[in-house]
């Protein structure tokens, strides 16, 4: 069978992406580009005895990148030896944005490149009011013009059958000017192979990573020599494109009225309003946290019920023993703990993807700006941050597509404050136990305190981007332009795609993460480093003689746990968390929530010898958790464990403590670099501390 | 009324003719998007409290957002 890599290059919102779910169904995966952490996608068609490996390329206005996405489509293009280099690039455009991608077009075509072209979303070229000669067009672009609505999958059939066709030959039309011409001679000689194009953009890149060192410092040298910057060659370039496109064009596109912008002029004029505008988004963000906290409780009821009948039945059909012990309260409850977070990580993804598919997102990013922007922020880290409330690690993620690299640091940095989904049940818990019931002014005081640790959440994100903003150095100017989309209905296979990918790779990528640490807990809980953890029970036996039944069951297992290794860890940490209020019972919940906040429930529900399977959505078991927990004293202090002073102090440890392995991994991977994630992890952990630490002492 | 302005000092709803763009400071990407010395534009929105401007690029008929700070970098005449 033939294979050839296929290629798809576009601007954003041209309806790329549609278009490779049509070509590729369901054949397709998303990973990493080699050395960054630009997301891939790429997908197989099998047509008449071809293979086609197609790739959906980020969208770039030019070959000249801003971002790391941008980055990645000249590096895939211009890397002939690398093996995405495609054997076919599909260039598509939309109706009234034409000419833009005629020169992405032209410049992949004089690179050397094979290209064919096309036209997307001609059902709206009437709505639009543009008419095409495509006879001309084709003479123009000298290559096969496909019309193509990926939405309704029109056309699509014809363009599977043209990525066998060899484009015509092609003639560069692209004049260098003629000031820069003496510097292109120089430069052809250091690459004596290439086309004169890419000698040219070779020049005029920034950085390019195909060069070797040698070439680099070659080109480097000419542009000295000649006083020249990538800047003006850029420039340059797209002005005498443009030039001559609205020349060649001017017969070829007709416009009239584009009711489309019409249309989006009006709803326009409520969502970009300077008041109406910010009252309706925050309208949506409250709809979201509705959503997420409300439609979603039922289903993480429903999941959290069936992970514990698993549990209930492996636990009744396994011979009993550690293997058992490790299935149940190990890996069970591990993937149980993931799982229970997938509603709301889908509510979340519906509701940005279809935001980002009907073009609202951008309005968000234009009204928020503003805002974001003292504190060394984007209007695009409102993505992140808001995605942030519901789990930190999807959030970090859509950091992505911030073009300036500190902007783009900076929101990765801050977005673990927000308060995600893990830390509602901790705050829930204690919260339960340190606040007094009540009404303040007609509103219920837990709630109120809830409500300010979000607050704190948001507050804290903010200030500590405005401190870091002090500290890193930019290399980029900051800058922000974008387009802002017309308005749409959304594409539902899109969002049901970026769901699935959305919540499949939180939950095999943290899934993995917490999966591990579960089984490094429950081991460590479940041996003991001597005999007072395997011969327990003639220890208690000695020293409480009167015990029997369930009080001696009781006594046994936390004497176990005291001994354990996850005792002896706890003991060894109590120095350190002592004055924060805590004993080594909590320090155990606080080491082995470091894989994640929600651990924290389920640790203390074992420290406090009440089994594993806690639920606290069940009333009749969270009576008893937190019974236990009330009467609990601190042996330190003597004094209840949970009292005003420790419980606002555990409050604000996990208000502000990076206590999530999984978000230290993306964070790793997103960022490549260690010394940012330590330092992440460091000034988090380090203003938890403290922040616990004062409270705790002017409470006490 | 002066004619030669920054593109940051138009109100909503006018309409102006770029002439220049400080050509040092601002990416190319801002030429891709339509800022071309003759492009006509139009005013549509404006952020509050000197927030981002959103412009239409009337040849290709797309609206583009920009910071206030680069809109001061683009000079255009009033028409």
């Amino acid at each position: 069978m033939k294979k050839k890599v296929i290629a798809l290059l576009g601007n954003p919102n041209v309806g790329k992406t549609s278009l490779f779910n049509r070509l590729t169904k369901l054949n397709q995966k998303v990973g990493n580009y080699p050395g960054v952490t630009v997301e891939k996608r790429e997908g197989t068609l099998v047509h008449q005895n071809t293979k086609y490996h197609i790739i959906d390329l980020p969208g770039t206005y030019t070959l000249y990148p801003n971002s790391l996405d941008e980055e990645v489509v000249y590096d895939t293009l211009s890397d002939t030896k690398g093996s995405y280099h495609p054997d076919l690039v599909v260039v598509v455009a939309e109706p009234a944005t034409l000419k833009r991608a005629i020169v992405l077009y032209q410049q992949v075509r004089e690179m050397g490149l094979p290209a064919i072209f096309v036209l997307n979303m001609v059902d709206e070229m009437t709505e639009k009011g543009i008419s095409i000669d495509f006879d001309a067009l084709r003479r123009l672009l000298r290559t096969e013009i496909y019309q193509t609505n990926a939405r309704t999958g029109k056309g699509i059939e014809e363009l599977i059958a043209g990525l066998d066709n060899d484009p015509s030959l092609y003639i560069s039309t692209f004049q260098v000017p003629a000031k820069y011409a003496a510097a292109l001679v120089d430069a052809k000689r250091l690459f004596p192979l290439a086309k004169e194009y890419s000698t040219w953009l070779n020049l005029a890149q920034e950085n390019s990573k195909v060069l070797t060192a040698d070439q680099r410092a070659g080109i480097v040298q000419i542009r000295q020599q000649y006083g020249i910057t990538p800047q003006q060659l850029q420039r340059d370039e797209s002005l005498v494109r443009h030039e001559e496109l609205d020349r060649a064009l001017e017969q070829i596109v007709i416009r009239g009225e584009n009711k489309a912008l019409t249309t989006t002029a009006k709803i326009d004029r409520f969502l970009m309003h300077p008041l109406i505008g910010y009252a309706i988004f925050l309208g949506v963000l409250l709809l979201i946290f509705q959503a997420i906290f409300a439609w979603s409780a039922p289903l993480m009821d429903w999941i959290d019920n069936s992970f514990s009948d698993l549990a209930a039945y492996l636990s009744a059909q396994l011979p009993e023993g550690p293997l058992s012990s490790l299935f149940t309260e190990g890996i069970v409850t591990g993937i149980g703990g993931i799982v229970i977070f997938l509603p709301q990580i889908v509510i979340l993804f519906i509701f940005i993807s279809f935001m980002e598919e009907t073009g609202y997102m951008s309005r968000v990013v234009f009204l928020m700006d503003r805002w974001l922007r003292p504190f060394g922020l984007n209007g695009k880290s409102v993505i992140p941050l808001m995605s942030g409330a519901a789990c930190a690690i999807p959030a970090v993620m859509s950091a992505r597509n911030i073009e300036n690299p500190k902007e783009r640091l900076l929101t990765m940095l801050v977005t673990p404050f927000m308060t995600c989904s893990a830390r509602l049940p901790i705050y829930i818990v204690i919260i339960g136990l340190v606040i007094p019931e009540g009404t303040f002014l007609g509103f219920n005081i837990q709630g109120l305190v809830l409500f300010g640790l979000y607050i704190l959440g948001v507050v804290s994100a903010l200030a500590s981007a405005w401190v870091l903003n002090i500290f890193i150095k930019s290399v980029h100017k900051s800058y922000l332009v974008f387009e802002i989309p017309t308005y749409k209905m959304p594409d539902w296979k899109n969002v049901a795609t970026n769901v699935w990918e959305k919540s499949s790779g939180f939950l095999i990528g943290a899934g993995k993460i917490i999966l591990a640490i579960s089984i490094i807990l429950w081991v460590l809980g479940n041996f003991g480093p001597n005999d007072r953890f395997y011969d327990a029970e003639s220890y208690v036996a000695t020293e409480q003689p009167s015990l029997e039944g369930d009080e001696l069951e009781t006594a046994v297992a936390s004497y176990q746990l005291e001994h354990s290794f996850l005792g002896y860890i706890g003991m060894g940490i109590e120095p350190i968390v002592r004055p924060l209020g805590y004993d080594w019972k909590m320090g155990i919940g606080l080491i082995s929530s470091f894989a994640a906040r929600e651990v924290f429930v389920g640790t203390m529900a074992v420290v406090y010898s009440l089994g594993d399977d806690v639920d606290i959505e069940d009333d009749g078991e969270r009576t008893t958790l937190f019974e236990r927990m009330k009467n609990e004293t601190n042996r330190n202090t003597g004094r209840p464990a949970y009292n005003f002073a420790s419980g606002i102090s555990l409050l604000l440890f996990y208000a502000f403590a990076m206590q999530c392995m999984a978000t230290i991994a993306v964070v790793k991977k997103e960022t490549g670099s260690w010394k940012w994630t330590l330092i992440q992890l460091g000034f988090m952990t380090g203003i938890a501390y403290l922040a616990a630490l004062v409270a705790y002492q002017l409470l006490k | 009324m002066q004619k030669n302005v920054n593109l940051g000092s138009l109100i909503t709803g006018e309409k102006a003719k770029i002439s220049q763009l400080d050509t040092e400071s601002l990416p190319a990407k801002f030429y891709e998007l339509g800022f071309v010395p003759g492009a006509l534009v139009e005013v549509k929105h404006k952020a509050p409290f000197h927030g981002p401007i959103c412009i239409n690029i009337i040849a290709n008929n797309t609206l583009i957002a920009l910071r206030k700070s680069e809109a001061l970098r683009i000079t255009a005449e009033r028409i």
